[in-house]
């Protein structure tokens, strides 16, 4: 596999018994990654600063006497490590028996958000049922938040603090923080508050890092119920002119969520509230949905029409202006909203239809 | 960033000044956050919802990051009139003298528990606002000095101990009589740093407050790396229970405290110092800030000390109660006035500490330890050990025993020479039954091991540590899994959170301990129980998470048929 | 934008005017964040003390419209303080000479007797700016939106030309397109004056091509820009054809524009939604939305996109090419025999120099910034590096004008006019989605607390606001976002039709309308609407 060594420094170390190449800085984690070595972690998002909370990526190195977290050691040369033994399998085991025993559920539905499987997936697979350390839960939800977006049922919270981290890292809001300490630690935002009267400005970034639904879409789940398997559609944000990539959630032919392309060049994974949260008006049912004509003149009644009705009345005006007026009397104006397949039309429809230069967009106002 | 002496934290209760001008006094020194809290907290008697506000737009931190840190920590008082209320200590030994007690009978003016308060050879401590009391049932609340250390009941030679006892060794004056600032004039007038580091070196002093570093070689790692400035941290964030050394060598030594971090900071090239105090003490603060003061006033702290090019500032913080700051990267988050998680490491402090920079972090018994070596010599030191050992720690005794208090003990000392000659054995009547080790951190030690000496490697080949050498005493009257419930509930409550296996490891022991939750069986209990502690121990992110499980290791090693009768009990 | 976006976390001084970014784009504005994380100063200048200001490290709260007098003064500042880039000056501009000598007058006194910002700060963000190893300036339309935004822009130009920040990493004048294809719309030629990829349609070159490609007469001469036509409808503009725009509630006197719509003979509106414009017309017809088509958007870093169809179109709804095209074929006009979207996107490709070397495959990954001369090549993230589009910079002159309406006793305050967070625009889809409707349900007049008091108003109270175009009543909230004497509000709201008021002036190169300034009286309301 020579694409592996393309652009890394000739350091070396030893993973599962396999020389490799690194390159500066790298972690631990992600040589193992490089090489798909399948290493569990609830607290990991990779565009966030390492933070070690989880633990269950330790590995082995030799001549450290306990196992490190891979996401926070820095690869070094000579580097002798181990990912998957015995040992630390039983220590993952543990560590995934003690996360589910602090939760109501480690099940719940993939609408709450992109990253919500993952404690499901680890707890199956390591066979944490809930059975083992029974004990207090932790967390309390804030079933009282009357926010419409983020849902907030922090007892299946875990304490990763990706929503923290990615509050202030990722978006520089700060709005999420920790309160209390130990097994009592809680997130909160400032004072306690609701998310509407704090920092919070609700882009859903915090949602989608979850690594358990415990901050969930809200405006998704409303679709919990709706049939068809869930399925993500590349797409561009219809918004501002920044361009983020997004992943337009259906179901059948049912649009049931909004949710941030990790690998979208503009926003690499971020959005803002409109983007997370402003998709409810494309089935919305007042859209237009059949063509209308004003019947009765001017001072007429919009009603529905034909398609073949409505083209020919829309080209016979064009028309009738053009013959009474000239064509200089006929203006168009594009859109910055719509595609540019429709922009374009525009422009030609005049520049084609009518052989003058009589159209513009809306930038100006 | 040398504008001179900070202002006097103990002072600024100044009911009158206005949010800005408290945020002023502190906002252009380093480390102003945790000062700014204590001024509004002083001047409040609580932090209010409005303070928070005022801070975080003074300081331009989050105001949810700055809520949040300061739920952290148990001292900041959030409802009007908190900062007042008594608060008793409920340490290990206070519970073995009352304290529940004594609670009760406070309980009319709020009174809540803490954590140990570094006061394990007196009465219990309480304190109440900047008041640091002592209490007994039945008895109205004192005043009273911290003990001074007894005389060494060996003879031994002292290093930190030598002239504590001194009359007026707290002053400049005291502390010159008997050679104070020789040894800091000795080295910036005749020793380069290099070799001030060989002599250090060469002494064999390590770290005294539990991790054992050798010292000589975190400054050389200091004064190597790159980045300016540079920093001392003096760990004066006493939180183990069952340790009270630091307090007394403060209270009765501070000159010794500011002598160390000045040759600290000529052998490292550091140009900033902090002392970083925990909140329990509130009368070593003003002990520390009048010795401060002596000692910029006789260029002993600033620029030019001593006519030298040594340009060292130094001040004053205190913590807010959260036994994590005393690890040393949860310190220097704190310090930052950032929530006091504990740092990854690698990167060290030594090169990555205070605000990214180099730092060295040292214990106050270390620091001490200094000033006498560069005056006596690395041999003199070195040969205070027994046998192979090298130098003295002290030892802060405590619990069912005849003469608790602060001994200087060589290193390699028996630890029944330690309990029965030099404390006067167990109280009358009574027999051993176990100590604990480095605080609660190194578990127990049960009396079938008491042939051990106090020293590192005769303490790890009985899975534990010296430490920060609090020994704590347990007689056979005493029920050593309420004592280990106790202990863990302790590493539960301040346990940050960060780290999974700690943060619920320590509660899930602390309830199979106290029978809250977990196998009635004791087969299955032992199997959680070591499951847990295995895994904690392995990957845990701090000492806390890695040292806690000693506690459960130990009791189930040296008492399984206490553990058998319990659950037996239970079902 | 003349950098990418990704550059934004690299700059070590960013200042940002007339942009109140973390509303507007506030994904780029996470990059900023980001950037400061690492260290970078911010400058801010803005009339409102807008989220962005307060994490300034330099906040200029300017009056609305000074922008000339501000800027001039921060040249004046950095050529008195030699932190000019001589080098750069002298290899890629001209009429450097003409600027240092023009701006002499621009005293930081004379600044702030103009702007209201204190000369000591106008001082100090001239000296931060231009000591910055990388200086990065982002506007929007805080700096276009003005009878004076031509001359706004060449005063950033100014700053950029004099101190080197452009043509590298971390630096450059970036305008952020406010619209998710405004920029597209540019691209494809939907201008008066510019054929797709932006080549003038005044050049007989151009026409020449155009002509062959489309096989029509072309006009010699641009046309008019909407501004006018607006102007014209009823006298010269008969029939409009209006696609995806809710002119009615967006654009400026609002009540010229229903005016103006009312006269013509023959509208026709291809729109999502039946929005106060579309109610207007002769014939509506239902567009495929967002979500429904494909097709292809350009964001404001110049990158063209794939848009995907992930559900079909509502009811009948069409997309518009198609909408467009079925037109044309009644009109008997020729070249409109697409069969889809990518067959489109084709075809502007083969006539667009900008877009020569893309096709609706290559842009499927969005990894190309424009232009792209010629297939193969990888782009050009970013513009100006070594040499500019005519050659060398040319410095500006621009003096300081008044915007169009000054205070006065019969309208003493100063209105501007942006959006918010939670909206866009006229509300057609935030104002359906319930998480967005929720977080602003209502449209308030913004005004610092201590004028609530002295003007009699009541915060949460109602307030005719009006201008000399009309009135509004709307709903008060006190707040010291908003300065003294100024007051703001947004366009999103129809039962707050705020463009009743606007409209005072427009910039005489550009037909841009003033909408960041207009001056209107303001009294409690003596009763709520109905």
């Amino acid at each position: 596999m020579s694409d592996d060594t393309n652009g890394y420094e000739l350091s070396l170390l030893e993973l599962d018994g396999e020389e490799l190449k690194f390159r500066a800085g790298e972690t631990l984690y992600e040589v193992a990654q490089r090489r798909n070595k399948d290493v569990p972690t609830l607290c990991y998002d990779p565009r966030l600063e390492a933070f070690g909370a989880c633990r269950l990526c330790v590995v082995e190195v030799d001549g450290i006497r306990n196992p490190v977290a891979s996401c926070t050691t820095k690869a070094q040369a000579g580097m002798v490590v181990r990912t998957k033994t015995e040992a630390l399998e039983k220590h993952r085991k543990t560590l995934m028996e003690l996360v589910v025993s602090e939760n109501p559920e480690a099940t719940i539905d993939p609408l709450r958000g992109m990253a919500s499987q993952e404690l499901g997936v680890l707890a199956e697979r390591y066979g944490a049922d809930g059975s083992r350390f029974q004990g207090k839960h932790s967390g309390s939800s804030r079933p009282d938040d009357p926010n419409p977006m983020i849902g907030r049922d922090y007892d299946h919270c875990i304490s990763c603090y990706r929503c923290v981290r990615v509050c202030a890292e990722q978006e520089g809001d700060y709005a999420i923080s920790i309160k209390n300490r130990g097994f009592g630690t809680q997130i909160t935002v400032e004072f306690d508050g609701f998310l509407s009267d704090s920092a919070c400005t609700f882009c859903g970034q915090c949602v989608q890092t979850c690594p358990t639904g415990a901050l969930n879409d809200l405006r998704a789940r409303k679709h919990e119920d709706t049939p068809g398997e869930l399925e993500a559609t590349r797409s561009i944000c219809p918004y501002c002119g920044v361009g983020c990539s997004v992943d337009i959630m259906t179901k059948e032919d049912t649009v049931v969520a909004v949710r941030p392309a990790m690998d979208g060049p503009a926003n690499e994974g971020a959005l803002c509230v409109k983007g997370q949260f402003g998709w409810e008006w494309i089935q919305n049912p007042e859209r237009l949905t059949k063509p209308l004509v004003r019947k009765g003149g001017k001072g007429g009644e919009l009603v529905e029409a034909t398609w073949e009705e409505a083209l020919e009345r829309a080209a016979q005006g064009f028309a009738q202006v053009r013959d009474t007026h000239g064509r200089h009397a006929v203006y168009a104006v594009a859109s910055g909203r719509a595609p540019h397949e429709s922009a374009y039309s525009v422009q030609k429809f005049i520049r084609a239809g009518f052989m003058s230069n009589l159209v513009d967009n809306c930038s100006r106002a | 960033m040398f504008e001179g002496p900070s202002p006097r934290l103990s002072e600024r209760a100044m009911t009158r000044t206005t949010d800005d001008e408290l945020i002023a006094c502190w906002r252009d020194e380093p480390a102003p956050l945790l000062p700014v809290l204590h001024a509004f907290h002083d001047r409040d008697g609580y932090l209010s919802d409005d303070a928070l506000r005022a801070v975080a737009h003074g300081l331009r931190i989050p105001l949810a990051d700055l809520y949040g840190t300061v739920t952290f920590y148990h001292h900041i008082a959030r409802i009007e009139g908190g900062k007042q209320r008594p608060r008793v200590c409920d340490g290990p030994v206070c519970k073995l003298n009352g304290c529940d007690a004594l609670l009760d009978q406070l309980a009319p003016e709020g009174a809540t528990a803490m954590p140990c308060a570094g006061r394990c050879d007196d009465p219990i401590p309480v304190l109440r606002g900047d008041e640091f009391l002592v209490g007994r049932v039945g008895a109205p609340l004192a005043a009273e000095g911290t003990p001074l250390p007894p005389p060494n009941p060996g003879g031994v030679t002292e290093c930190c101990f030598a002239h504590i006892r001194d009359a007026g060794r707290a002053s400049l004056a005291g502390y010159r009589a008997s050679g104070g600032y020789e040894a800091l004039a000795r080295a910036v007038q005749e020793l380069s740093p290099a070799e001030l580091l060989d002599l250090i070196d060469a002494s064999g002093l390590a770290g005294r407050g539990g991790a054992g570093f050798p010292t000589g070689r975190k400054w050389r790692a200091v004064a190597e790396a790159t980045g300016e400035p540079k920093t001392i941290v003096c760990n004066a964030d006493e939180g183990e229970p069952g340790c009270f050394k630091d307090r007394a060598l403060m209270d009765h030594d501070p000159h010794a405290v500011i002598e160390g971090m000045a040759l600290a900071a000529y052998a490292t090239g550091a140009t900033r110092g902090f002392v970083y105090l925990r909140y329990e003490y509130p009368h070593t603060l003003r002990i520390l800030e009048g010795a401060l003061e002596e000692a910029r006033a006789a260029n002993l702290i600033g620029p030019g000390i001593l006519g030298s090019d040594l340009h060292f500032e130094l001040y004053l913080r205190r913590g807010a109660g959260a036994y994590i700051c005393g690890e040393e990267t949860s310190l220097l988050n704190s310090l930052e006035g950032k929530h006091p998680f504990p740092r990854n490491r690698p990167p060290y402090p030594v090169t990555h500490g205070f605000e990214d920079k180099p730092t060295a972090v040292n214990n106050v018994e270390t620091l001490v330890s200094v000033p006498p070596i560069v005056r006596h010599g690395s041999d003199w030191y070195a040969a205070l050990g027994l046998g192979e050992h090298k130098g003295t720690k002290l030892i802060s005794l405590s619990g069912d025993v005849q003469r608790p208090g602060n001994y200087e003990i060589p290193i390699g000392l028996p630890l029944r020479t330690l309990l029965d000659e030099w404390a006067g054995g167990p109280r009358a009547g009574r027999s051993f039954q176990a100590v604990t080790m480095a605080g609660l951190s190194g578990g127990f030690i049960g009396s079938e091991d008491f042939d051990i000496t106090l020293d590192e490697p005769c303490l790890r080949a009985k899975q534990s540590f010296l430490g920060a050498g609090g020994v704590m005493v347990f007689d056979d009257s005493r029920d050593m899994l309420e004592v280990a419930r106790q202990a863990m509930s302790f590493f539960a409550h301040e346990s940050c959170g960060k780290c999974v296996p700690c943060r619920i490891g320590t509660q899930r022991l602390t309830e199979r301990l106290a029978g809250d939750a977990g196998p009635r069986d004791t087969e299955l209990w032992s199997a959680e129980v070591h499951d847990i502690g295995h895994t904690m121990m392995a990957v845990s992110a701090c000492g806390l998470g890695i040292a806690a499980p000693l506690v459960t290791e130990s009791l189930l090693r040296y008492f399984p048929e206490q553990v058998a009768a319990r659950l037996e009990q239970r079902t | 934008m003349s950098n990418p976006l990704a550059d934004m976390e690299l700059p070590d001084v960013i200042f940002c005017i007339g942009t109140n970014m973390t509303e507007t784009h506030p994904v780029a504005a996470t990059r900023l964040k980001k950037a400061m994380r690492r260290g970078a100063k911010l400058i801010v200048a803005d009339p409102r003390r807008i989220p962005l200001a307060q994490k300034a490290d330099v906040y200029l709260p300017l009056r609305v419209g000074s922008d000339v007098a501000l800027l001039g003064a921060m040249a004046h500042v950095i050529v008195r303080e030699g932190l000019v880039d001589r080098e750069f000056i002298e290899a890629r501009t001209e009429d450097y000479e003409a600027m240092s000598q023009h701006v002499t007058k621009f005293t930081p006194e004379w600044a702030e007797s103009i702007s209201g910002v204190p000369a000591r700060d106008i001082e100090a963000a001239a000296i931060l700016y231009g000591k910055a190893e990388r200086g990065a300036i982002y506007y929007t339309l805080g700096i276009t939106e003005h009878i004076c935004g031509v001359d706004n822009v060449q005063s950033l130009c100014n700053l950029v030309l004099m101190t080197g920040n452009i043509g590298r990493e971390g630096t450059g004048i970036n305008p952020m397109r406010g619209q998710n294809n405004i920029q597209g719309a540019g691209d494809c030629g939907a201008l008066p004056n510019n054929y797709p990829g932006f080549q003038p349609v005044s050049d007989p070159a151009n026409q020449a091509k155009f002509k062959a490609a489309w096989g029509v007469e072309v006009d010699l001469e641009p046309g008019m820009t909407k501004v006018r036509a607006l102007e014209a409808c009823g006298d010269g503009i008969q029939a409009m054809l209006i696609c995806g725009e809710n002119t009615v509630v967006s654009d400026p006197d609002r009540k010229h524009c229903e005016h103006a719509l009312r006269s013509l003979e023959h509208l026709v509106v291809i729109d999502i939604f039946l929005t106060e414009t579309a109610a207007l017309a002769d014939v509506v017809l239902p567009a495929a939305a967002w979500g429904e088509t494909d097709g292809v958007f350009a964001n404001t870093e110049r990158r063209p996109q794939r848009v995907r169809q992930a559900v079909p179109p509502m009811g009948e709804a069409k997309p518009d090419w198609w909408i467009i095209a079925q037109i044309a074929q009644r009109l008997g006009a020729p070249g409109f025999e697409w069969e889809s979207a990518k067959d489109v996107f084709n075809e502007l490709c083969s006539v667009s120099e900008t877009y020569a070397g893309l096709d609706w495959d290559l842009v499927a990954e969005g990894r190309h910034h424009w232009p792209v001369p010629e297939k193969g090549h990888p782009g050009t993230p970013v513009l100006h590096v070594g040499e500019f589009l005519r050659g060398r910079g040319l410095f500006k002159t621009p003096e300081y004008r008044d915007p169009a309406e000054t205070v006065d006793d019969e309208y003493p305050v100063w209105l501007t006019t942006g959006r918010r967070l939670a909206h866009y625009h006229t509300r057609t889809m935030t104002g359906r989605s319930v998480g967005t409707q929720f977080l602003v349900p209502e449209e308030l007049v913004e005004v610092h607390p201590d004028d609530v008091r002295d003007w009699k108003l009541e915060d949460g109270g109602f307030a005719v606001m009006a201008s000399r175009r009309g009135e509004i009543l709307v709903k008060v909230k006190a707040t010291k976002q908003s300065p003294r004497g100024t007051v703001f509000c947004s366009f999103s709201f129809g039962d707050v039709p705020v463009n009743t008021l606007t409209g005072s002036g427009y910039d005489p190169l550009t037909d841009t309308a003033e909408l960041k300034v207009c001056t209107v009286n303001i009294e409690a309301a003596s009763t709520a609407p109905a």
